[in-house]
């Protein structure tokens, strides 16, 4: 599984990183998690408001930090 | 319509834009005329056609948004899309401001002119 996080680098993004890696971690789930910065990449995903979340090349959410245990159910 | 502005790192809050841009003089209307509110910075554009095709980054902005729907004409395929999506808009019909689907001719003038009309009824929607 690939989890994107989508974002600038803000304390947003970074925030949604650690319920990523959280969910990920309690969930025992095998997940490469990669940030994307790069605007035109973000763009490309039709994404006009970060951070966003993206598991597998689908979108699951756009503007919001999500928390451990709404992400574990993404995985 | 969202409650509050969800953007965040830095991003502006502009209502997004999503015009019809059907095949019709009304379609092109809706697209010179998000086009031009884009220009005056009142909204960003983004696609309508991929809210349609279902792309997750698109309807998942969309349900972040705060979205108009420009739709040329009564057949509304804008509002359709949004619906199917259960999304929230505010919904603007461009037949409603005395242009003719089929008939009236698009030009510069029209184009401004409705674009003000359009804005008016926008104002406010952030």
């Amino acid at each position: 599984m690939v989890i994107k996080i989508l974002g600038s680098g803000c304390p947003k993004c970074k925030q949604l990183e650690e319920e990523t890696r959280k969910a990920v971690s309690e969930s025992g789930t095998e997940a490469d998690i990669q940030k994307v910065s790069d605007m035109d990449q973000i763009m490309d995903y039709g994404v006009m408001m970060t951070p966003a979340l993206v598991i597998d090349e689908e979108v699951k959410s756009v503007g919001k930090v999500l928390k451990a245990g709404e992400i574990k159910k993404f995985l | 319509m969202s409650e509050s502005c969800s953007c965040s790192c830095g991003v502006s809050c502009k209502p997004l834009l999503y015009a019809c841009s059907g095949a019709a003089n009304t379609g092109y209307l809706s697209d010179a005329v998000a086009r031009k509110i884009m220009g005056n910075g009142n909204g960003s554009m983004t696609c309508l056609a991929a809210v349609g095709a279902k792309l997750s980054g698109f309807v998942e902005t969309a349900k972040s948004s705060n979205n108009i729907v420009i739709d040329g004409c009564p057949t509304a395929c804008g509002k359709k899309i949004f619906d199917t999506h259960n999304l929230d808009y505010k919904h603007i019909i461009l037949t409603d401001f005395d242009v003719q689907k089929g008939k009236t001719e698009i030009t510069p003038d029209l184009i401004e002119k409705i674009t003000i009309k359009v804005e008016s009824k926008i104002q406010g929607v952030t």
